[in-house]
C-alpha cells in the first residue's frame, strides 16, 4: 500500500446562502483548495474525484459529482457520488485515500456538499428522517433527533450522568465557533441559557442539536512520494478506517456505544501504530452533543463512562490536552452533511500546519477527525500527522 | 427508501405491524424482530420459523418529541395532542423495538417500566389508515 498524504485544502463558509446552489458552492471550496496548495496546481493532474453529498431535498439525484466537476472544469476524470447520509464527505475521503493507496491514482479530489436552507421546515423534517431505517423507527413518530434522544437518555440512566454535560459540549463548542470566521454559530452560550433552552425531543434541547447549514468543503489527496511538487508542508494520513452497522438503533445490542465508530478508530489506530493517547487534537461528530460524549469514548480517549470527567476537567477545552471540535464542530460550524466529513480533515490540516489562526490548538503533530453517518449506521476515522 | 412508506411497503410488513411476528433461527434458535435475511445472533441461520411475540416488555429508553419537531405525517397528531412520548422497548423474547407509549403521562415514563403493545391508529397517508402497535403501562 502506498503511503498518502493531503497537499490542499479549502471550504466555503458553513450557513444560510440564498444567492448560492450546491454548484456554486462546490466552486468556491474547490477555488479555495487550489489556492491552498502552496506550489501551485494544475487542475489536469487530478485523476479523479469522489464527492460526498446526501442531496437532502433532491435538488439533483442523479450524476451530481460530475455535474459538480464539470462545472469548475473538470471533465473526462472519473467523478463519483459518494453517499452515506452524514458521513458521506468522510467516506469521499476514505475513497479518494483508497484510490491513492492502492497506487491506480495519483492526484485525487475529495469534496462535499449540501444545500439546506432552501427547505421549508416541514421539508426538513421529511428529508431528516431518510437516513435511519425508516420502515420502523419513521413509523413510531421517530425524528433524527429523537433517536439521538433515546441514546441521550439512555447514556444518562447507565452512568448516572446529569443532562448539564450535554450543555457542556455546546458551550465548549460554540466558545471555539467564535474563533473561527468560517463557522455559522459565531456566538457564545452561557451553561445556564443551554440548559434551559426548549425541548427538541427530551432530553435533548434545541442548543443540543446542530443547525442545518448551507456549505461545501475540498481536499486534494496525493500520493506522499509527489506531496513535495504541491508544497513542503504536506500533512500525511497515518491511518484510516471506515464501519458499519445495523442502522436501526433497536437493531443494536447497546445504544451507548457505536460499534461503526469502534472498528472505523480501531482500524486507523492499528495502520498507523498509534494510540488515542498519541493524539494531540480531534475532529468529532457532534451532531447532537450526546453524540461527542460517545464519541470520546469509542475513540478512546475517556472509558467507558468517563466522558463527563473529560468535560469537567476541561480536557477538550481549545486550551486543554486534548482539544476536541477547535472549529466549533457541527454543533457551532455547521453541518452541510456532505460537507461535514471533508470539512473536519480541512480542519485538521489547517491545525497541523499551524494555519488555525484564532482557535489555532499549540503545536500539534497529529490529528483525528470522526465522521458519523446517521445514527452510527457508519463511521469513517482518519489519523492525520505532519513531517 | 424515503421517509414516504407506500401503501405496498406497509402492506408487506403488516404481519409485524399488526401481530408482531418475529423470525425464530432453525440453527440457533435466537428470535429476531424485525425479521432479517441472516441471523443476528449466529450469523448464519438462514431459514426461520415466525413465531408471534407477546407484545410485553420494559423501557429500555425513551423520547418525548416536542410538537413542533414531528415529522410531517405525524403533525396532525402533535397539533391535537401536543408532544409524544417514544419508546424503546425490551420485548421479554429479546429483540428490540420502538413504538409511541399511549395512556402515559411523559413525566411518569421511567427506564425499565413495564408495558405492553396495542393495536393503535397510526396515521393516514394516501387516504389509507395505518395501523400498528404502540405500547401502553402494563
Amino acid at each position: 500500500m502506498r503511503e498518502v498524504a493531503l497537499v490542499g485544502a479549502g471550504q466555503t463558509k458553513f450557513g444560510d446562502f440564498p444567492q448560492k446552489g450546491i454548484k456554486e458552492l462546490f466552486a468556491e471550496a474547490y477555488a479555495e483548495m487550489l489556492s491552498s496548495v502552496d506550489k501551485g496546481l494544475d487542475p489536469r493532474v487530478i485523476d479523479a474525484a469522489y464527492v460526498g453529498t446526501l442531496g437532502s431535498g433532491g435538488f439533483q439525484l442523479g450524476q451530481v459529482a460530475p455535474l459538480l466537476t464539470g462545472h469548475v472544469g473538470l471533465t473526462g476524470i472519473p467523478s463519483v457520488r459518494v453517499e452515506n447520509a452524514c458521513a458521506s464527505g468522510g467516506f469521499a475521503v476514505f475513497q479518494a485515500v483508497l484510490a491513492v493507496a492502492s497506487g491506480v491514482h495519483d492526484v485525487v479530489l475529495a469534496a462535499g456538499v449540501e444545500k439546506m436552507r432552501d427547505l421549508s421546515g416541514e421539508k426538513s423534517r421529511y428529508w431528516l428522517g431518510v437516513s435511519g431505517d425508516t420502515e420502523y423507527e419513521r413509523l413510531a413518530g421517530m425524528t433524527f433527533a429523537g433517536i439521538y434522544a433515546m441514546i441521550a437518555a439512555r447514556y444518562m440512566e447507565e452512568y448516572s450522568v446529569d443532562r448539564k454535560y450535554l450543555s457542556m459540549v455546546a458551550v465548549k463548542n460554540h466558545a471555539n465557533g467564535v474563533r473561527n470566521p468560517k463557522a455559522q454559530m459565531r456566538k457564545a452560550v452561557a451553561l445556564e441559557k443551554a440548559m434551559g433552552a426548549p425541548d427538541v425531543a427530551y432530553p435533548l434541547n434545541l442548543y443540543d442539536c446542530s443547525p442545518t447549514s448551507d456549505g461545501a468543503a475540498a481536499v486534494l489527496v496525493v500520493a506522499a512520494e509527489r506531496a513535495h511538487e504541491f508544497t513542503d508542508r504536506p500533512v500525511y494520513v497515518l491511518g484510516f478506517g471506515a464501519g458499519s452497522d445495523y442502522l436501526a438503533v433497536h437493531d443494536r445490542e447497546t445504544i451507548t456505544s457505536f460499534k461503526a465508530s469502534v472498528e472505523a478508530a480501531g482500524r486507523a489506530y492499528e495502520m498507523a501504530g498509534l494510540g488515542p493517547e498519541d493524539v494531540d487534537l480531534a475532529e468529532v461528530h457532534d451532531c447532537f452533543t450526546i453524540a461527542e460524549l460517545i464519541a470520546y469514548e469509542d475513540l478512546g480517549f475517556a472509558p467507558r463512562g468517563g466522558a463527563p470527567r473529560l468535560l469537567e476537567e476541561g480536557v477538550t477545552e481549545l486550551g486543554g490536552q486534548k482539544p476536541v471540535n477547535a472549529s466549533g464542530g457541527l454543533k457551532a460550524k455547521g453541518h452541510p452533511l456532505g460537507a461535514t466529513g471533508v470539512s473536519q480533515v480541512a480542519e485538521v490540516f489547517l491545525q497541523l500546519r499551524g494555519q488555525a489562526g484564532d482557535r489555532q490548538v499549540r503545536d500539534p503533530k497529529v490529528g483525528l477527525t470522526h465522521n458519523v453517518g446517521g445514527s452510527g449506521g457508519t463511521a469513517t476515522v482518519f489519523l492525520l500527522g505532519r513531517d | 427508501m424515503g421517509a414516504h412508506i407506500s401503501v405496498p411497503m406497509y402492506q408487506r410488513t403488516v404481519p409485524q405491524r399488526y401481530r408482531l411476528v418475529a423470525n425464530a433461527c432453525t440453527q440457533c434458535g435466537a428470535i429476531s424482530f424485525p425479521p432479517k435475511a441472516t441471523c443476528p445472533q449466529c450469523s448464519v441461520g438462514r431459514e426461520f420459523t415466525p413465531v408471534e411475540l407477546k407484545g410485553t416488555g420494559v423501557v429500555y429508553t425513551y423520547t418525548v418529541i416536542a410538537g413542533g419537531g414531528a415529522p410531517p405525517e405525524f403533525t396532525a397528531q402533535a397539533r391535537s395532542r401536543g408532544r409524544y412520548p417514544v419508546v424503546m422497548v425490551a420485548l421479554d423474547e429479546g429483540p428490540k423495538v420502538v413504538g409511541q407509549l399511549v395512556d402515559c403521562d411523559p413525566e411518569d415514563i421511567r427506564i425499565g417500566m413495564r408495558v405492553r403493545a396495542v393495536m393503535r391508529r397510526i396515521y393516514v397517508e394516501e387516504e389509507v389508515i395505518r395501523y400498528g402497535f404502540k405500547f401502553r403501562p402494563a
